[in-house]
């Protein structure tokens, strides 16, 4: 049942949750790219097209004897890096998240290809909204901070949704984390006392 | 909390990590627009490991941004690559000022230029002053020209170095500003209990021991005081290539029980070394603004120094020219009035008379200025380029230009409605 759902020009948040609201219902938030199949392909078309014509001048430029052998040679490159490409072409990402169990995130390629990680409860020590930054330009990203490993895993490996979309899944990530670690103290607790 | 009523960008080459002046003078200045409330962001580069958003202090962000630096702390110089990650910040951060520091930095002229093609105000601090001789020097000073040709407001840290500024980059004297720098007078405090003057007189220097700062010069004086006066002691701290001829000056003169050499003092120990003197000398032979000094005068201690840019008032300085004869005379006579200085009294004037608070209120009416400034369309600014040299003029005017068209095709690309604006974090005190 879909409870809420965001949209902006590129990406769509969806927010799944199970019928009954109750503790340990499974709730699913995905974010999908706002492409027809067709739109991610013909970008790719259009930039092997220009590679083909950049080669080809430039091969011109260079070696002028044989036009055919260059042009044979740029379109054989400019499919394989077409190839190559598309299997990159992401269609959805999703995060399931289930109470007291862990939690699975999932990515879905245009090719039908899915790709999804696992991570249980405990291990899983703290959701947290970064800024990223690169040298061109700053981005919000939801990373895990997980016990055991010094880098931050990233939720939405390829996409980057707002940080609108991004703050109900780090909430909806921070009651799971924190009813289990409260859950842990409470047992800890009786442990010791009894 | 109410909405800041300026939202600053600071950017340069040097801050912290980095130690130094203009690190400082960006940190407190930031500190107390913050206390004002005002919105502060900086923008420097990262330093090894330190990469991305940090958070300072009372909320003061600062982005350190993934390019490498190549030579002597500055990034490398692409002209254009540092437009989409200036454009990023500024939409992200809604920046209505942007002040760049320091004539060396690369990244703050690039800054400044692309934050002029988007027509964002511009405000311009420079630190230090710079010959007109040598080959770097005639190119830093080109480059100058150009990023200070379209520049909203400038400030220069003492008339010293706005005479320098000026002279260098042919900016009007009316749009530069002259704002002193302060000292942290909470850490330099004098002493509890003062040492005893009627025994051991002890005159403390600490600065580099290089040509520039006058190391050569007290290789001269130190023996020659010593000689004049048994009972008084020098303490040097600081490192440098010249730390060597002092070192033979000790030797020759006999001076090790006199002469106490202490190396490099990290910046958090200056205040123990000076709080065991009663004169503090300065031997520079050019500063924009000599920081020393006003810790020195901050901490009780009476100043020797040569005429340096850097105001102290004439009870609390004795002035000299860069030459030997004539500060021994100058130490002679602040021996002489150094019974009657009182460390107290000299601390709470230097309060009064250098607080960074003050700055931040003085830098806060050259931002309204700045706003005030009217928008010139491209055309306009093209204009102001042309008059830098006859070729010159036409290469900063092509540059400007490339420039612009590179921010239209980047806003085609990447529209300003897609640059998601960051939340302001509030930081309860």
């Amino acid at each position: 049942m879909v409870s809420s759902s965001l949209s902006s020009k590129r990406y769509t948040y969806i927010h799944e949750s199970g019928s009954e609201t109750r503790r340990g219902a499974i709730d699913i938030h995905h974010v999908i790219i706002n492409r027809s199949r067709s739109t991610g392909y013909a970008r790719l078309m259009g930039l092997a097209f220009f590679l083909v014509i950049l080669g080809v001048s430039m091969y011109s430029f260079i070696e002028k004897d044989n036009p055919v052998r260059t042009l044979s040679w740029s379109c054989l490159l400019s499919g394989f890096f077409v190839v190559i490409q598309s299997r990159k072409l992401v269609k959805k990402e999703s995060v399931i998240i289930m109470p007291t169990f862990g939690i699975q995130i999932e990515t879905q390629y245009l090719s039908g290809k899915t790709v999804s990680r696992f991570i249980p409860i405990d291990k899983i020590l703290k959701p947290m909204l970064v800024e990223c930054v690169t040298p061109v330009t700053c981005y919000w990203s939801l990373s895990l901070f997980l016990r055991g490993e010094e880098q931050l895993t990233l939720v939405f490996k390829e996409l980057r949704p707002s940080l609108k979309m991004l703050v109900p899944i780090w909430k909806a990530l921070c009651t799971v984390i924190s009813t289990d670690q409260s859950e842990i103290i409470t047992e800890e607790k009786h442990v010791v006392s009894g | 909390m109410a909405e800041p009523k300026l939202r600053v960008l600071m950017v340069s080459d040097f801050f912290f990590p980095n130690f130094g002046g203009v690190e400082n003078h960006i940190y407190y200045l930031s500190q107390c627009l913050l206390n004002l409330g005002h919105k502060v962001v900086v923008m420097t580069h990262a330093y090894g490991n330190r990469s991305g958003v940090r958070y300072m202090t009372g909320g003061l962000k600062v982005y350190y941004v993934p390019w490498r630096p190549f030579t002597m702390q500055n990034t490398f110089p692409t002209v254009y690559g540092t437009l989409p990650i200036v454009r990023t910040i500024l939409k992200r951060e809604r920046i209505t000022v942007v002040h760049g520091h320091q004539a060396f930095s690369t990244l703050c002229h690039e800054a400044l230029m692309h934050a002029r093609t988007m027509g964002y105000r511009v405000v311009f601090t420079d630190h230090s002053l710079y010959g007109f001789a040598d080959v770097g020097s005639i190119h830093m000073n080109k480059v100058l020209q150009f990023t200070l040709a379209d520049i909203d407001q400038a400030i220069c840290v003492s008339h010293t170095s706005k005479e320098n500024t000026v002279l260098r980059s042919g900016l009007a004297p009316g749009k530069v500003f002259m704002i002193p720098n302060a000292v942290d007078t909470a850490m330099f405090k004098p002493a509890d209990v003062r040492p005893s003057s009627d025994d051991v007189i002890t005159i403390v220097v600490i600065s580099r021991l290089v040509y520039r700062k006058g190391a050569d010069l007290l290789v001269e004086v130190i023996p020659e005081v010593c000689r004049l006066y048994p009972n008084v002691r020098f303490v040097v701290g600081g490192d440098g290539p010249k730390h060597v001829r002092l070192e033979e000056m000790r030797e020759k003169h006999s001076l090790q029980d006199r002469v106490e050499m202490l190396g490099a003092v990290p910046h958090s120990r200056v205040r123990s070394v000076l709080v065991t003197g009663h004169i503090f000398l300065n031997s520079s032979l050019t500063e924009a603004f000599c920081i020393a000094i006003l810790e020195a005068a901050s901490c009780g201690l009476l100043t020797v120094s040569t005429r340096v840019g850097g105001v102290l008032p004439d009870d609390m300085v004795v002035l000299a020219e860069p030459d030997p004869d004539d500060m021994v005379r100058a130490i002679e006579k602040a021996i002489s009035i150094l019974p009657s200085i009182n460390p107290e009294e000299m601390h709470n004037r230097m309060k009064k008379l250098y607080s960074w608070q003050d700055v931040a209120k003085r830098t806060e009416i050259v931002y309204d200025r700045a706003l005030k400034c009217s928008n010139r369309n491209l055309l306009e600014r093209l204009s102001r380029f042309l008059s830098c040299g006859a070729w010159a003029g036409k290469v900063f005017c092509m540059v400007m230009i490339i420039d612009y068209l590179l921010w239209r095709l980047l806003q085609l690309l990447q529209p300003d409605d897609d640059i998601e604006e960051a939340p302001d974090i509030n930081f309860c005190n």
